[in-house]
């Protein structure tokens, strides 16, 4: 089998080119950009995986989120390097022909292939909620399982159960976490994910042969270790006080922080206050909304979307003190006056 | 004037301003330079993962100024290297063929290794240099 590095070297791409991808590469992974060399070096001896894609309870904003992406160049050669042997949306095989497609990448790359998955598993009433073939999710995913290298749960659905698991779940959804426990899984989640943050990881995987680091939720650390609210440019608002009460008010024009309107940034661990969407056109608070936190587990089922944190049941004021003061901007005294200004707003709804 | 004209909204896109994190990045490179000068060590700081907004970018491009060199680079997209008023403190920016910046860096070191010819490559040019030599 040949590695990355001969294939694009192959292709005709200078070492120099190659260097500047691998630069590229390791921005998108959000490593330090001292560790570009030793991408390089990593991914010229990487081989090229095989990746299968299975599809659940989901609504292909996944898929959409990924195959939409405008930076072209980066993200097809990432998406170039993986072999994608069955993803139900994106191949042109359909029915027992596509069946045997994924049967045989099974049984060629056993052991080594990246499982992908979107949407939840729905295992009510034996997991007759969900079938492709006349078998169920559950039985397809674990099947698809057994000879994985990792498994990758895209999406909230995926990684936490999401809209399918919203109460009162009447398909018993359920998280790839909930059923996989044999394998490594990385959870990915949002509503739909951040598109840079889905090829970051395979990417991380490709160079490196190996799973990022995850934190105690299963996600990548490097994208999911700050919240909405540590990097978000209405932050210092926050801090001042100074907040939009109505989404016309005097505050809400002047880009105030959108806390009282129900903004879920201070709990919620994504990417979109740096990497932000649309080729880093915005994001949701950019846009003047608050964030819905939908990277989070049961984001659905926490109370309304325009109230504030502190009167949902997100969690209660102390968390949500111990929240604002991971900020590095935020020191003691700082995190001190919010949780009592989270207490207020509390008092006042 | 069309109808969209006539709504009293007044638009303030906070996201342009300057938010201050301009001054802690050049603390932390003059904090870099020191520590080449002092001991040789080179370094680059990854400007998209810092939550800096238009109005930082433009503070930033004031602050670092026009040095001595610039130079452009043509590898699968345009790559753009400057360096700043601060001798040995380097704006790179590099772009895909789309013309999308896909890593936007401040390097402190006396060359940014993009400018360096690669050896794999000058192999490859001198292959090309004798062939045209027969």
């Amino acid at each position: 089998m040949t590695t990355l590095g001969d294939s694009l070297l192959a292709s005709g791409i200078s070492r120099r080119a190659f260097l500047k991808f691998c630069t590229a590469l390791t921005s998108l992974m959000a490593l330090p950009p001292g560790m570009a060399p030793a991408v390089a070096q990593a991914l010229a001896k990487a081989k090229r995986p095989s990746v299968i894609w299975l599809s659940f309870q989901e609504c292909t904003g996944c898929t959409e989120s990924l195959t939409r992406t405008s930076s072209p160049t980066l993200e097809n050669l990432i998406l170039d390097m993986v072999s994608l042997d069955y993803h139900h949306t994106l191949q042109a095989a359909a029915g027992f022909a596509a069946e045997e497609a994924r049967e045989h990448a099974m049984k060629e790359f056993d052991g080594k292939y990246l499982l992908l998955v979107d949407g939840s598993i729905p295992t009510g009433d034996g997991g007759i909620y969900g079938t492709w073939g006349g078998e169920s999710f559950v039985d397809i995913l674990e099947q698809s399982v057994k000879g994985a290298a990792a498994v990758v749960a895209i999406g909230s659905c995926a990684s936490f159960g999401g809209l399918p698991k919203a109460n009162p779940n009447p398909t018993g959804a359920r998280a790839v976490s909930d059923l996989v426990k044999n394998k490594p899984v990385i959870n990915v989640p949002g509503c739909p994910p951040i598109a840079v943050v889905m090829t970051g990881v395979l990417a991380h995987y490709l160079t490196f042969g190996r799973i990022p680091e995850l934190d105690a939720q299963g996600r990548p650390v490097a994208f999911y270790g700050e919240t909405i609210h540590d990097r978000c440019y209405r932050r210092p608002f926050y801090d001042q006080g100074k907040f939009a009460k109505t989404f016309d008010d005097e505050g809400a024009r002047s880009g105030w922080c959108l806390y009282e309107l129900g903004c879920k940034g201070p709990i919620t661990h994504n990417a979109c206050a740096t990497v932000k969407w649309n080729a880093g056109t915005s994001f949701p608070i950019q846009s003047g909304h608050g964030c819905l936190g939908c990277s989070e587990p049961d984001f659905w089922d926490k109370g309304s979307f325009y109230k504030a944190l502190a009167t949902t049941s997100w969690g209660d004021a102390a968390t949500l003190g111990a929240a604002a003061a991971v900020g590095v901007a935020a020191g003691a005294a700082a995190a001190w006056m919010a949780r009592g200004r989270q207490d207020r707003i509390a008092k006042e709804k | 004037m069309n109808a969209l004209d006539r709504i009293g909204v007044k638009v303030v896109a906070a996201a342009d301003l300057p938010t201050g994190n301009v001054k802690a990045l050049l603390h932390e490179l003059a904090e870099l330079l020191d520590a080449w000068l002092q001991r040789g060590e080179v370094a680059s700081i990854d400007l998209r993962s810092l939550p800096l907004s238009l109005g930082d970018y433009e503070e930033l491009r004031a602050a670092l100024g026009e040095g001595a060199v610039s130079a452009s680079v043509e590898a699968i997209g345009a790559s753009e290297v400057r360096e700043s008023r601060y001798p040995g403190v380097w704006r790179v920016t590099h772009r895909n063929e789309a013309g999308e910046v896909v890593a936007d860096l401040i390097e402190v070191c006396a060359l940014p290794e993009i400018l360096r010819a690669p050896v794999e490559d000058a192999a490859g040019g001198l292959i090309r240099l004798k062939e045209t030599l027969q």
